[in-house]
């Protein structure tokens, strides 16, 4: 009670104090009364302030209103003073410090007001003293919003507050009524009318004056109706949605037509599906504008407002988040209408990229359902090797092969089908581990990879059931098929390397081959040699079966596995006329399933050319060989000499020197080349190759080893294609050498005719003849050797020996150009190691004194 | 009243007035003490400045027409 009256005593001293500020007007008590009545109601009116009870914002927003119109210095000299204010606690202090504030703020912006409006005012007319400047503003504006109540009025207007206690209900009233009468008449159609409408096109269905208008493409309001262009238009650009809806339902029931027809795929059907579902929100939503549809639209003066109806403006905001949806979706609808399987989802995915978390989470949730059989497929290719792709939707494409390239050719990945949130490695990875399980399958025969697959889904974390990943888990998909792919290729490999012997046969086509196996090598040059010299059409390959038989079962190589002697087979190349044996002959490695597929038929081919060149430079050293055993100097050859000519034996002599000359050039040579094949070429290649075996961790890796290996065997023995030259250079130098070893050989039988002739002239006619010799022509009959004096023997014997000087002069000289060529030839080769052939055939800087130009 | 409280409520006001005084409301510091007061027993502050704003607009408005005592129904 006390608290009351102190109240009423402030209230009248302040009434007092403000109306005795104009001092020219000393009011009457009368005045002073009616005031007093008139404070006492506003103040017991119910008028709550429209913000909430903060000090702290409201000086920021005194202090910015003033830094707005430029009075910097006093809005920090507030800021200054409202720190001081704000501290100020305890007692004796200000408690309600916000409402002091904004009191200060109110009466502050009351007074500009006052100020700048009283022009205005006095001008249009109206009472000054009920003028009311927030409703006069409002109105005379042409505010034509049909939605506008007293609650917005209220709070918009801080002068509006007024309206309740000074209730100036008639003139409001009047101009309102006004108001919806103009509003009557400019709009033939009511507005909730209009609303239905929009939302019937909403569902692509025609309402009463909203109809799909084929030449613009899109609903339209009938031109003939009369409402304002502002309304128009609201229509048109929610009727956009309508558009949109149409063409996004039109989509999905022209999938869902073909599907049994045409192959939509799964992928389109899940999108599809996934569209359905989006749409049977909106229809929801739809629903529920419906239903509100129904109320009535308030004009502005009635109080009463239900709250829940729908205007135009309220529909837009409605229709905000479905529009940006539908957007969307029609955006997809267009994008993907064309495409299928992962190119599909691929194509989706690129617009979830998207900052706005709306989209985002909505994208995200559409690819969930897309991806959906697009993971499917990756995890039962990845666990089971099944492709289950009746669409062709799957990145991995499988075509029917035979067993051998099921692993190179059988499947491959199709990049237009692959969607950008899977990696081109991952995919990768995913393509072999399939793939892997599937060559198990196929080519080993073997169901251990099923326990392997089913430990990986374990250790995954994943279950071999469906269903068990989605979109967004590109993390869990990927250490699924880590650990698949690390699982199934250790068991491919333990498979190849235990039960196959990937490495015996590796090995075995090295010793064979690649000539490894010197023994056995040695006798089949001995053994087939002579069937070699035969012209190439008249060997058989059966007998020649039987002596590489008999040359395994005469070396080392008969303690050899008998699976892999039994691949070792002859084989006779495709030859034509004037081609020896030793043309066409070679060797074969039957690899057969799986392990033909690292050793292909491309790969056995260059296997084989390896093999003719160590063939032929086998045969050449054979040769070489050969001759010397022939010219090794011997007690018995060099007795006979004693007993000729001096000239005839000069002659002899040097002749035989110069041969053993050239022949040790040759030997030199060959000798070298063979070292730094089998130690350089061979054996380095294929250490480097064991180590990488070792190292390999899954079959693609050991294919690659593999290849390597056989590469670098091809560049560096001079088969690759950069060394052609040289490879030719080096055949023209073979030749020389066997042709080398028909003349020592030729000159060798003349030799010993000689000899033998010498003999038997000598021991029938001891007296008369020292020596006899003959020079052996075919031509020569043996009958002529004794009627011929002693002297025509000798003369033969120069003669001959001259001829044989002669060649191997020519041959000398062909010998040393060749060679001279070679190996300037040498250096310009890019491999590395051939450098080392160089320097080792030139240790003593023997070739590079002779020819400085090198 | 104890002294200290009575220095701290002077110093409020003090404040007070010239935060006023900046944001130009043309209330002297007897009246802004009756506001502060009203506002610190509970009254609604809105409703105060709109009697202020009220009065005001009485007091100049009744100087050169003072016959219209009507204007307020």
């Amino acid at each position: 009670m006390e608290e009351e009256h102190r109240v009423t005593d402030l209230i009248k001293e302040l009434v007092l104090r403000l109306l005795s500020q104009n001092p020219q007007n000393p009011s009457s008590s009368i005045d002073t009364q009616k005031s007093l009545r008139y404070a006492i109601r506003i103040l017991s009116s119910l008028m709550t302030p429209s913000i909430a009870p903060d000090s702290a914002a409201i000086a920021e927003s005194i202090k910015r209103q003033l830094a707005t119109q430029g009075k910097s210095s006093q809005a920090l000299a507030f800021a200054d003073l409202y720190t001081k204010f704000a501290s100020k606690n305890g007692p004796g202090s200000i408690e309600n410090k916000w409402a002091v504030l904004y009191l200060l703020k109110v009466i502050s912006e009351d007074r500009k007001n006052q100020k700048s409006r009283s022009d205005s005012r006095v001008s249009s007319g109206f009472s000054a003293s009920v003028g009311l400047p927030a409703l006069f503003d409002a109105e005379s504006g042409g505010y034509s919003g049909v939605s506008r109540n007293r609650e917005t009025l209220e709070k918009g207007w801080n002068n509006g507050v007024l309206l309740v206690s000074k209730d100036p209900e008639n003139i409001r009233e009047i101009a309102v009524r006004e108001f919806a009468n103009l509003v009557k008449e400019e709009n033939e159609v009511s507005e909730e009318v209009l609303v239905r409408d929009v939302l019937y096109a909403c569902q692509g269905i025609d309402g009463k004056y909203v109809k799909f208008d084929k030449s613009v493409d899109g609903y339209l309001l009938r031109d003939s109706i009369k409402v304002p262009r502002a309304t128009r238009i609201t229509v048109q650009k929610l009727c956009e949605l309508g558009w949109l809806f149409r063409k996004v339902k039109g989509y999905i029931s022209e999938s869902m037509d073909r599907f049994p027809a045409e192959d939509v795929g799964t992928v389109g059907q899940a999108f599809c599906a996934a569209l359905q579902d989006e749409l049977s929100h909106y229809y929801k939503l739809l629903a529920v504008l419906e239903a509100q549809s129904m109320n009535p639209i308030p004009l502005v003066s009635e109080t009463a407002n239900s709250g829940t109806y729908l205007s135009l403006r309220r529909l837009s905001v409605w229709f905000a988040e479905p529009m940006v949806k539908m957007r969307l979706m029609a955006v997809l609808v267009d994008k993907c209408r064309v495409l299928r399987g992962g190119a599909m989802a691929g194509a989706i995915h690129l617009h979830a990229q998207h900052g706005d978390p709306l989209v985002h989470e909505f994208m995200r949730q559409l690819l969930c359902r897309v991806c959906s059989p697009l993971f499917e497929m990756v995890r039962s290719w990845v666990l089971e090797g099944e492709l289950e792709d009746i669409f062709a939707e799957f990145f991995v494409l499988g075509q029917p092969v035979k067993a051998e390239s099921l692993w190179r050719e059988g499947y491959r990945l199709h990049a237009g089908m692959l969607p950008s949130f899977i990696s081109q490695s991952l995919a990768q990875r995913i393509l072999r581990t399939g793939k892997s399980i599937n060559f198990l399958r196929v080519c080993c025969e073997d169901r251990g990879w099923a326990d392997a697959a089913t430990e990986a889904a374990a250790a995954a974390g994943t279950t071999t059931r469906r269903g068990g990943l989605g979109y967004g888990e590109t993390d869990a998909l990927e250490s699924l098929v880590i650990e698949a792919a690390k699982r199934i290729d250790k068991h491919l490999l333990d498979v190849m390397y235990k039960q196959y012997k990937f490495k015996e046969h590796c090995l075995a086509i090295k010793r064979y081959l690649l000539l490894g196996q010197g023994d056995f090598v040695q006798y089949l040059m001995d053994i087939v040699g002579p069937e070699l010299s035969e012209p190439a059409n008249t060997i058989s390959s059966f007998k020649l079966a039987g002596l590489l038989e008999s040359a395994i079962r005469s070396s080392n190589a008969q303690y050899d596995d008998r699976d892999i002697l039994d691949r070792l087979r002859v084989k006779m190349m495709p030859h034509g006329t004037g081609d020896r044996g030793w043309d066409v002959f070679s060797l074969e490695y039957d690899a057969r399933v799986p392990l033909n597929t690292v050793f292909t038929e491309s790969v056995m081919a260059r296997y084989l050319r390896i093999f003719n060149f160590l063939w032929k430079l086998r045969r050449v050293e054979h040769a070489l060989i050969g001759a010397w055993k022939t010219m090794k100097p011997n007690c018995i050859t060099s007795n006979s000499f004693i007993k000729l000519q001096s000239a005839v034996k000069l002659q002899l002599l040097s002749t035989l020197r110069r041969c053993q000359v050239l022949w040790d050039e040759m030997n030199h040579f060959v000798s070298n080349l063979q070292y730094y094949i089998m130690f350089e070429v061979l054996e380095v290649s294929w250490s480097n190759f064991s180590n990488e075996m070792e190292a390999a961790k899954d079959l693609d890796d050991l294919l690659a080893a593999h290849d390597k290996y056989l590469n670098s065997i091809v560049e560096k023995s001079l088969l690759g294609e950069r060394s052609q030259n040289l490879y030719k250079t080096l055949f023209v130098l073979f030749d020389l050498i066997l042709r080398f070893r028909s003349h020592v050989d030729r000159l060798y039988e003349g030799i010993h005719e000689l000899q033998s002739r010498t003999m038997e002239s000598l021991s029938p006619s001891r007296d008369k003849t020292r020596s006899r010799r003959l020079l052996n022509d075919k031509t020569a009959e043996p009958g002529a050797w004794i009627s011929d004096g002693r002297k025509a023997l000798t003369q033969r014997a120069g003669e001959f020996l001259r001829n044989m000087g002669q060649d191997l002069d020519a041959i000398a000289k062909e010998y040393s150009s060749l060679l001279e060529g070679f190996i300037s030839q040498l250096p310009v080769q890019q491999h590395i190691d051939l450098k080392f052939l160089l320097f080792r055939l030139d240790f003593t800087e023997f070739y590079c004194q002779l020819h400085p130009n090198m | 009243m104890d002294p200290e409280a009575a220095q701290t409520a002077r110093e409020s006001l003090e404040l007070a007035f010239h935060m006023s005084n900046i944001l130009d409301t043309g209330l002297d510091r007897h009246t802004l003490s009756v506001l502060i007061t009203l506002c610190d027993l509970g009254l609604n502050p809105e409703a105060l400045a709109a009697v202020v704003k009220e009065l005001r607009r009485e007091s100049c408005s009744s100087s050169p027409m003072p016959e219209t005592p009507s204007s307020v129904s």
